[in-house]
């Protein structure tokens, strides 16, 4: 509970520090350069643009190197053990928005996954709902919001977090307000495990990145637009999967199976 | 893929409804340019991991890198696509330097990149139509990396087909380039000299 409201204090403060900086509009003569103001829909562009600066160096000072010592230390199998493990944990969120998006084979894939990864994946370090036919795939609060026909809003860079928009900074709080982990139990303790938590999801995530986000710095020629793109883009992508995923609810052994035309969806691994 | 179903259903429907037998030309020559298309992704794709996993210098697989992206990548549509409307405004003279640049910055991109792909597999999905292009599915798997789907979309526009895009879960590589060159450009007064200059750099800066 603590981390959580901490955690929405950081964005509203993003939110209403966000105001300040705004980008200039092109002059209204130029219909050219007043398309592109609005498809890049980044009035905050000078506030963003210094966070990200913020985030980048926090991230030179303190992520990367931790996330590199990580692969150092850590070999790719336990790596993968500790993502899995990690992606196990984050269950109940997932289902709870396959529910809120009205999906419900994406309900009970991501059921299936905790009742196998957990059991006979020891305790989510070993996928083997991927191999036994439940692939997994994302869903969080932002989707379930863009499903419920929430538009995103302009760009935001948040302290930290990094690339977002208002739907998914609104998605980020409910998704902590979400999770049970959040709730369960008092103390020092407790609280020290779901900050470990946190900061292992970090060092995961940034690890699993590094050669990616080497590589955008050094190709774009403006990486925070490269970002800027790459992230829209990525939601868009995985709004869509949800959004198509229309598989029957239909059981296999009942007689009048799905029609044809019904069955659209082919599973795909998911990467986070 | 309902929507591809759906229209592929109402091309149909549309050839059996209308006399004329031009109707009934055209699912058939769509079949053609999607399997032409899943033909040259399976060419293209085999020709690419035998590269990244064959053996050979840097330097050699660079060149050879550079023949298989010069036959099968339309990099001047690329290109004019990734300047988006700041081509119009280019003088010749811009646009030639620009075009050259552009090449080399596609071929030091992907060669970047091949000392990450070791050990790459890639498997063939199926082709959908998307307007008037062909979007290849495929599956690239790497070792200790979770599954890639990349799509390739081919455009063949008088019949030779060539790969215009690619899509990396979700990410299309000439949007996001587009997107790149827009922001430098609107940071630079839309001086396409300025954008030329920093493209000379990176290439110099690549070696």
């Amino acid at each position: 509970m603590p981390a959580t409201s901490s955690r929405i204090l950081v964005i509203a403060a993003v939110l209403m520090g966000g105001l300040s900086g705004c980008a200039t509009p092109p002059p209204p003569d130029d219909p050219d350069a007043v398309a592109d103001y609005k498809e890049t829909n980044d009035p905050l562009e000078p506030t963003n643009r210094a966070i990200y600066a913020f985030n980048n160096a926090l991230d030179t000072a303190i992520l990367k190197p931790v996330a590199q010592g990580y692969r150092y230390v850590v070999p790719g199998a336990v790596r993968g053990g500790i993502h899995n493990s990690l992606s196990n944990l984050a269950t109940p969120v997932q289902f709870s928005n396959d529910v809120l998006e009205g999906k419900p084979r994406r309900a009970g894939d991501t059921t299936m996954r905790f009742l196998i990864n957990s059991t006979v994946g020891v305790l989510g370090f070993f996928d083997v709902a991927s191999d036994w036919g439940y692939p997994n795939h994302d869903s969080d609060f932002g989707i379930t919001m863009a499903l419920w026909g929430m538009p995103a809003g302009p760009y935001l860079f948040l302290p930290v977090f990094g690339p977002s928009d208002p739907r998914d900074a609104v998605g980020l709080g409910v998704n902590a307000a979400m999770d049970p982990f959040t709730w369960v139990g008092q103390g020092a303790a407790v609280r020290a495990l779901d900050w470990s938590r946190w900061f292992m999801n970090g060092v995961d995530q940034r690890e699993r990145h590094l050669d990616d986000i080497d590589s955008i710095k050094k190709t774009a020629l403006d990486p925070y637009a490269t970002f800027r793109s790459l992230y829209r883009q990525h939601r868009t992508s995985q709004i869509d999967d949800a959004r198509n995923d229309n598989r029957a609810t239909i059981p296999v052994w009942f007689p009048q199976s799905a029609t044809p035309g019904q069955v659209t969806y082919s599973p795909t691994a998911s990467r986070n | 893929m309902i929507i591809f179903q759906r229209r592929n259903f109402m091309v149909m429907t549309a050839a059996w409804l209308l006399p004329g037998s031009q109707w009934l030309a055209r699912p058939a020559d769509a079949q053609g340019a999607t399997d032409r298309a899943s033909a040259l992704i399976k060419s293209i794709g085999d020709q690419l991991v035998a590269v990244v996993n064959g053996p050979g210098g840097e330097r050699d697989k660079r060149a050879r890198l550079t023949a298989i992206i010069d036959s099968g990548v339309d990099v001047d549509g690329v290109a004019r696509f990734c300047l988006g409307r700041f081509w119009r405004t280019a003088s010749p003279e811009q646009q030639r330097r620009y075009m050259e640049l552009f090449h080399q910055v596609l071929v030091n991109n992907i060669t970047s990149k091949i000392g990450d792909y070791r050990g790459v597999r890639f498997q063939l999905g199926r082709t959908q139509r998307r307007d008037d292009d062909a979007v290849v599915s495929t599956v690239v798997e790497r070792p200790n990396n979770p599954p890639t789907n990349v799509d390739w979309v081919v455009s063949s526009p008088n019949g030779d087909p060539k790969i215009v895009d690619v899509v990396a879960e979700g990410t299309s590589l000439r949007l996001t380039q587009r997107q790149d060159y827009a922001s430098y450009l609107s940071h630079n007064n839309n001086n396409i000299d300025a954008l030329i200059s920093a493209m000379r750099q990176q290439v110099a800066e690549a070696g």
